[in-house]
């Protein structure tokens, strides 16, 4: 971990477990609601910032997840295992859908995960025998665990944001192992890492899987946080949202999604004054920063820190993707 | 003494160009067979076609008698066979030891077993010696991006062999290193060649270089075959004089 | 039987239309590199162009030349300046992600600027019907299919047999060499951007009258364009061509003959099946793996 990235984690770590005792309700909805997307983006930032594909369907796969739990604890299933089931079912349908979509180049993913995303919203407001259609599903309880009720508000947000450390720690043990290593080959150079007997393919497959799964079990956590769930919430402009956090949070980057989703959380709010201009102010800030920084707010910090710090400039100043790839005329890689 | 690399009337063409136009030869074990030719002559094309990176229009590639022709690169290293590039490949933002590890990881168990086991892989030593076979120990610690560009060059020679390979293709190794570095470099190989009896196919355009190193040399010129033999032989054939000379 | 030529008929227009947006889109990741997520955006809105003009008194035939003039002028010209190109040295990525931002803003901007609320657009011919074997054809069909046929022949005809259009094919299958060979590459893919413009504001005067200028329209005209590149063969233009058709027709006849409810699905399942079992495309050669 980089200097960067540990004040970022201090940062993050002193402001979630305080917060909650500093914010009326809403704003402890608002971060449990920062802390259920972060898990989403976290997912979507494997997929996008180390295996480097686009997935437009992370909102798909919380909905998904979300309504699997729903369901599953409405039946009398104990949450727990809808939580699980959420996450294991979005990992199998992503498995499913990257397997050939991934195979080809262009970019290919985006475009089936942008297809998958109509299709997912289609069936969640057709098949009203089980998701119940455009009306949604009402009263979804927030679990007990041992006699402790999530269902206060700052029960719910302790909950979700023990979650959200578990899962991190989990995706931060991957990507100190060989996996990691094979992620960062991977992006930069996946000519090299394949002449290197790295299956490109299945790493990236693989990555993308569990950045679905991680999406599944983002939604699990949705559910309750909400309570009501309908077939709108998940269409493309969830996953449009997921997409815009990762990038703005720095994509490639371990805590890129946190700040991300922090950004996404609080805009809506600061941009009161915009009138609901908000997400053109938002998509217009993204194009400018893809210009000048494409590695996002981490990015930015870690090469301002980089010159302020004085230490060894390297290829990292970069950001994550540097300028290695761009420049393959007819054939991707 | 078997054959490692068999290939067999070997075609690639570009658009109506033949880059590689029906080449065959054999490369025996423990052989380090440099290929040479003129800009053009489709040196590059060949390896690549050898290695799994362009599909070839006709012909064969085997592999210890086994059909590689098409294979995927991966597939192709897990049978033993590395390759080094013209362009420099080394991935700059790892550390030298962590090129290593991620050179050789990927032979270490099975994708699921690399999840839950250590993080060097198991290689953490394996890769110390790399270093120091290759003379790089002071710089082990280092991002691959601050070595100089000879060091990059070592270190990517080096991550070829990392996996212990029995056929290892170098792409103009000696391109853009410095003399001493040079010299370095070939007396590493010739002892990695007598250490592991590995067998190198070479391409490179420095003739001293091959000279020293090799021990059979083919010519390529505009797709094709034009010379074989030792190097002293080929130096003084008519027929590649001209090829040099015509370009 | 009639009813088999209607849906033939209206799945060809439908089609056409799905090929000028497909067209389009593929020129520029010919010559540029770039996937442009933002096409349905960029077929979207210059209807709201034209009607803005019209609501400014305009008549119809004149905003619609201004609503094409905005259309290159913003989607052609200003896009390649102010987003392509400062964009394309940092790498396809960064591109695909503003081109996705683009979309959002376009279609956010569309809503919050014009109307939220799907506004009807004038057709280009007064609607009347043909009698053709006992089939009902609509001469707005028949307008629309006259209109794109007569787009695409002149396409093929500027890109195969002027100077201009061989050297933009020349750009579009080797730059470096097209450079070397003195063809000023950076106007030609200029002008790929222009094109695009001016195919993706004919494809709004013809589709917003029969799905009317909504701002949503984006996302089906989108995904219709990628589709039906994919199905052709994601480079060649006359494969967009091709999958434009093919889907359109294939479109129309499954939403007659399928579950309505379903009708936006079609596309994804196309897209699947053609990935597995031809993902070349139809006209499409076999990848190379890169050196």
């Amino acid at each position: 971990m980089n200097r960067v990235g540990a004040a970022a984690a201090v940062s993050i770590a002193i402001f979630a477990v305080a917060a909650p005792f500093f914010l009326k309700p809403f704003g402890i909805f608002m971060i449990s609601m920062w802390a259920v997307l972060a898990i989403a983006a976290m997912g979507l930032n494997l997929t996008l910032g180390y295996a480097g594909q686009v997935s437009l369907a992370q909102g798909a796969f919380v909905g998904i997840g979300a309504y699997a739990v729903a369901l599953l604890t409405q039946a009398g299933y104990p949450f727990v295992l809808a939580f699980a089931a959420a996450g294991g079912l979005c990992f199998a349908v992503g498995w499913i859908l990257g397997y050939p979509a991934l195979r080809v180049q262009h970019h290919y993913l985006a475009f089936v995960t942008l297809a998958f995303t109509t299709l997912v919203f289609l069936v969640l407001r057709n098949e009203e025998w089980l998701t119940n259609g455009i009306y949604g599903i009402n009263g979804i309880a927030r679990p007990a665990f041992f006699g402790w009720s999530t269902r206060p508000a700052p029960n719910f947000y302790f909950f979700s944001l023990g979650t959200l450390a578990v899962l991190s720690i989990a995706t931060w043990w991957m990507l100190r192992s060989p996996w990691g290593r094979a992620f960062v080959a991977l992006r930069e150079n996946p000519i090299r890492a394949l002449s290197l007997g790295l299956d490109t393919r299945r790493y990236t497959l693989m990555a993308f899987a569990i950045g679905s799964g991680l999406g599944g079990l983002a939604g699990g956590l949705y559910a309750p946080l909400v309570q009501f769930i309908e077939p709108s919430s998940f269409a493309l402009g969830m996953s449009f949202n997921l997409l815009l956090m990762v990038i703005v949070g720095g994509s490639g980057y371990f805590f890129g999604p946190f700040v991300g989703a922090l950004i996404a959380v609080l805009l809506p709010e600061w941009m009161r004054i915009a009138q609901g201009y908000y997400l053109i102010v938002y998509a217009a800030l993204v194009i400018v920063m893809m210009a000048f920084c494409p590695s996002g707010i981490l990015g930015l910090i870690d090469r301002v820190s980089k010159v302020v710090l004085r230490s060894r400039p390297t290829a990292a100043a970069l950001g994550p993707r540097g300028s290695a790839q761009g420049s393959v005329h007819e054939h991707g890689p | 003494m078997s054959t490692v690399l068999e290939v067999s009337n070997l075609r690639k063409s570009f658009g109506g160009i033949a880059a590689v136009d029906g080449v065959s030869f054999e490369v025996v074990e423990g052989e380090i067979l440099g290929i040479i030719g003129p800009n053009g002559s489709g040196k590059s094309t060949l390896f690549n076609c050898v290695l799994g990176q362009l599909r070839p229009n006709d012909g064969d590639v085997r592999i210890d008698g086994r059909r590689t022709t098409g294979m995927r690169p991966c597939d192709l290293n897990r049978l033993g066979v590395s390759r080094t590039f013209q362009l420099l490949q080394v991935f700059p933002q790892l550390t030298v030891r962590d090129n290593l590890i991620l050179a050789g990881q990927e032979h270490q168990g099975s994708m699921l077993s690399r999840l839950i086991g250590p993080a060097d892989a198991g290689l953490g030593e394996a890769a110390d010696r790399m270093i120091a076979f290759f003379r790089l120990s002071h710089r082990a610690d280092e991002l691959a991006g601050a070595l100089s560009y000879g060091q990059q060059k070592l270190l990517d020679v080096a991550m070829a062999f990392m996996a212990g390979p029995r056929l290892v293709l170098l792409d103009e190794p000696a391109g853009g290193v410095n003399l001493t570095l040079l010299s370095h470099l070939r007396e590493r190989l010739q002892a990695y060649h007598v250490e592991r009896k590995a067998t190198f196919v070479v391409i490179e355009h420095q003739m001293e270089f091959v000279m020293a190193l090799c021990t059979r040399v083919l010519v390529l010129a505009e797709g094709r075959i034009i010379a074989e033999g030792a190097p002293q032989e080929i130096r003084r054939d008519p027929k590649v004089i001209e090829a040099y000379l015509g370009h | 039987m009639a009813s088999f030529i209607q849906l033939l008929v209206s799945g060809l227009a439908t089609g056409a239309i799905y090929a000028l947006i497909a067209v389009g889109f593929t020129l520029l990741w010919q010559t540029s590199q770039t996937i442009n997520f933002a096409q349905g955006e960029f077929v979207m809105l210059p209807a709201f162009f034209i009607l803005a003009a019209m609501n400014a008194g305009a008549p119809f035939w004149f905003a619609a030349l201004i609503g094409i003039a905005l259309a290159v002028v913003i989607l052609g010209l200003l896009f390649k300046l102010v987003i392509v190109d400062p964009m394309l040295q940092h790498g396809v990525l960064p591109l695909v992600i503003s081109t996705i931002a683009l979309s959002l803003l376009l279609k956010e901007s569309a809503k919050d600027f014009y109307s939220s609320q799907a506004q009807p657009f004038p057709t280009l011919v007064p609607a009347t019907d043909i009698h053709f074997f006992g089939a009902v054809i609509s001469t707005q069909s028949l307008a629309v299919l006259a209109v794109a046929v007569a787009t695409i022949v002149t396409l093929h005809l500027l890109l195969d047999r002027t100077r201009l259009g061989r050297a933009m094919q020349a750009t579009a299958q080797n730059p470096t060499l097209a450079l070397i060979l003195g063809i000023p590459v950076r106007r030609m893919v200029l002008y790929a951007f222009l094109i695009n413009a001016v195919l993706a504001a004919i494809a709004s005067i013809l589709i917003s009258p029969i799905y009317l200028a909504k701002f949503t329209n984006g996302e089906t005209l989108g995904m219709a364009a990628f589709v039906a590149a994919i199905i052709g063969g994601f480079n060649q233009v006359r494969g967009a061509i091709l999958g434009g058709v093919i889907l359109g027709v294939l479109d129309n006849l499954s939403a007659a003959y399928l579950s309505s409810q379903y009708r936006g699905a079609f596309p994804l399942l196309i897209l699947i099946a053609i990935i597995l079992m031809r993902p070349q495309g139809l006209l499409g050669r076999v990848e190379e793996r890169t050196v």
